[in-house]
């Protein structure tokens, strides 16, 4: 298992369209990706549970990836935060 | 017959009832066709609302915008969630019909997202109901509702406004929209807006009202619904629409404009909200920043008082929208007629002269000292909050409430939270003694904040929900009037900047007269933005000043508030 801490910067947060961002990059990767966030383990291919998470701009998540695929999910995830998830 | 409703989109709409009764979704009566049978309805069913709701987000991203649109492709996103389906997969492994899943499955995310803390993802909510109705609509072989046919001067009448519904829909053809759900922020309210169309929303039973056919006047700047209106009526509010048309042709143009007088002098135009979420449509609507926020509504509706967090990301939400731009937030007002069960305040014989807002607070410092730590950290990144003092009647309180700031700084500090620390502290003037000692308040407050309401029914003693005296209310008695100069000068005198953000800062007749004597901000009404912009571009300089002059040289209410209504009429 690989992980990683970053910060969410973009001003919706995990809203519809940056949670619709980011979970249809994970969908495909081989591997587990959950994001860590104020004390829960949130499975992230699910839309609606990363967004009933309500994690807001200014957040600091944790990222897990378990599987075949984790480093280049967990490179990606990371990269998709830190850009904004097309929300600058 | 006069029906009222929720004011959500401005503007008159006169036309026939088109009532949209929901279809049923009543699936009793289905049998459970076995596991693989089941499977594959799903799926079929699933697939069929992809294609259907991907082409009606073509069509409103073509027709109303991409932002709404994304309404729809939202809810394809969520279908396509794989934990979903599992557990609708599950429900019709364990011997459920598709419906019966689907219906199960919605219905708990739209519960989970019900209760959620942030106000926008609540509305996910109606986004899941709508997808459930669409879906079982389609599992159950019933088509959607079709506004595409509509005939002009069609005023919708429906329970809720969903998004799917709104697909075909022709602007032209609508007169009006009208429902018996929903508020300000909800879909329809939003959609309305964006089409520019009146509307008036939570009209309790208005589809047992409401006939088809039956002639509506629909008032979405008042809330009022009128059914079957006599011609003479009619005819009254055709010229109201006329007028409102032309006014709102008038005011576009002042969307983007600075705010400034004939002669070119600036002053700031903000809006007054109550929730994060106005604050984007008072951007929109072109306010320069925002001049009251009230605090109330995150105290309300709860069993318990809003923690930290819970405040400090409803005032982050605003200081980020407004970036750039300032937002004075007042602190709690409770107490008077505003009680929060809660709190366990105690009745007292003369609420408006006891126990509220800034007295309250400062007994309170367990509890103030949450929101003033919540403020302080929610302008560390933006430095745009300005913190407003409710009520102030003497010095000590606003000496007080700073050293209960300078602690909450110290705390933050120490525990290396980030924070404003140069964050603003003034005064509303609300009362008489606030006035009379201005000058005093001057020294120790970084701004003013006139709030008309209450100075008015202080200084004219007088309650405004009492028939017998309301006469005296006032903003234009002079005893007011003069309240207002003295503390607009004392502002000028300590170079502070001072502002209004009572109703009054919004009236036409009172305008002239705040710009003579110095108000550098005027803030009012989202809905009043435009008009008042469009109101201060009309005066010079020293017309203002020789009105004032003439104004206060007069000595009762209605002398001066028709001198000054005759004034402001537009030549």
């Amino acid at each position: 298992m690989v992980s990683a801490k970053t910060k969410v910067i973009n001003p919706q947060g995990m809203h519809m369209r940056p949670a619709q961002v980011f979970v249809s990059a994970m969908k495909n990767m081989d591997c587990e990706v959950r994001v860590l966030y104020n004390g829960k383990s949130i499975d992230a291919k699910s839309i609606m549970r990363l967004m009933a998470s309500c994690i807001k701009q200014g957040a600091e998540i944790e990222i897990q990836c378990n599987g075949a695929q984790e480093v280049e999910a967990l490179k990606k995830a990371v990269e998709l935060v830190e850009s904004g998830l097309g929300d600058l | 017959m006069i029906l009222q409703g929720i004011a959500a989109s401005d503007g008159v709409g006169l036309g026939r009832a088109v009532c949209i009764r929901e279809v049923s979704l009543d699936y009793s009566n289905v049998r459970y066709s076995g596991k693989e049978r089941e499977k594959a309805r799903l799926q079929e069913g699933i697939a069929e609302f992809e294609r259907r709701t991907a082409a009606m987000a073509a069509q409103i991203r073509e027709r109303v915008g991409e932002k709404e649109s994304e309404i729809l492709t939202g809810q394809i996103a969520m279908l396509a969630d794989p934990f979903m389906r599992a557990q609708m997969e599950e429900a019709v492994e364990s011997g459920s019909c598709v419906e019966a899943a689907a219906d199960s499955v919605c219905t708990m995310y739209a519960d989970m997202f019900a209760a959620v803390e942030d106000e926008l993802m609540r509305q996910r909510a109606t986004d899941i109901r709508d997808l459930r109705g669409r879906l079982l609509a389609i599992l159950l072989g019933a088509s959607d509702v079709d506004l595409s046919q509509l005939a002009p001067g069609s005023v919708l009448v429906a329970r809720d406004l969903t998004p799917s519904m709104t697909v075909g829909l022709k602007k032209e053809n609508i007169a009006a929209i009208l429902t018996e759900t929903g508020g300000r922020t909800s879909h329809s309210a939003i959609l309305a807006r964006a089409l520019e169309l009146p509307a008036v929303l939570s009209v309790p039973k208005a589809l047992e009202f409401i006939k088809d056919g039956d002639g509506l006047i629909v008032d979405g700047g008042t809330g009022e619904v009128i059914l079957n209106p006599d011609e003479r009526t009619r005819r009254e509010y055709l010229k109201r629409q006329e007028d409102f048309q032309a006014q709102r042709a008038l005011l576009a143009v002042y969307r983007d404009r600075p705010t400034t007088d004939a002669d070119g002098r600036l002053y700031r135009l903000y809006a007054n909200i109550g929730s994060a979420t106005e604050a984007k449509a008072a951007l929109h609507a072109g306010a320069e920043g925002i001049g009251l926020f009230r605090t109330e509504f995150l105290f309300m509706n709860r069993t318990s008082l809003p923690d930290e967090t819970v405040q400090y990301e409803a005032y982050r939400a605003v200081s980020h929208t407004m970036a750039g731009r300032e937002v004075f937030i007042r602190t709690l007002d409770v107490g008077g007629d505003k009680a929060i069960d809660y709190l366990g305040m105690k009745p007292e014989d003369n609420p408006f002269l006891g126990h509220r807002a800034i007295r309250y607070c400062l007994d309170r410092p367990e509890l103030y000292k949450v929101q003033l730590r919540a403020l302080l950290r929610a302008g560390a990144e933006e430095k745009n909050i300005r913190i407003m003092l409710p009520l102030v009647s003497c010095v000590e309180e606003v000496r007080m409430a700073r050293k209960l700031l300078e602690a909450c700084k110290a705390e933050l500090e120490a525990e290396k939270v980030p924070y404003d620390k140069n964050i603003a502290l003034g005064v509303m003037i609300e009362t008489p003694a606030a006035a009379l000692i201005a000058d005093l308040l001057a020294q120790e407050s970084d701004f003013f904040s006139i709030g008309t309401n209450d100075l008015t029914q202080y200084t004219m003693a007088v309650d405004r929900g009492n028939a017998m005296v309301e006469k005296l209310y006032s903003v234009f008695q002079p005893a007011v009037l003069r309240s207002i100069r003295n503390v607009i000068e004392a502002a000028k005198k300590a170079g502070i900047p001072v502002g209004m953000c009572g109703e009054a800062a919004a009236d036409p007749a009172l305008i002239p007269l705040l710009m003579a004597w110095g108000l550098d901000e005027f803030s009012v009404s989202t809905a009043s933005v435009l008009s008042s912009r469009a109101c201060i571009s009309r005066w010079h300089g020293s017309e203002a000043a020789k009105l004032a002059q003439e104004t206060m040289g007069l000595s009762t209410a209605a002398g001066t508030e028709g001198y000054l209504r005759a004034a402001a009429e537009p030549a």
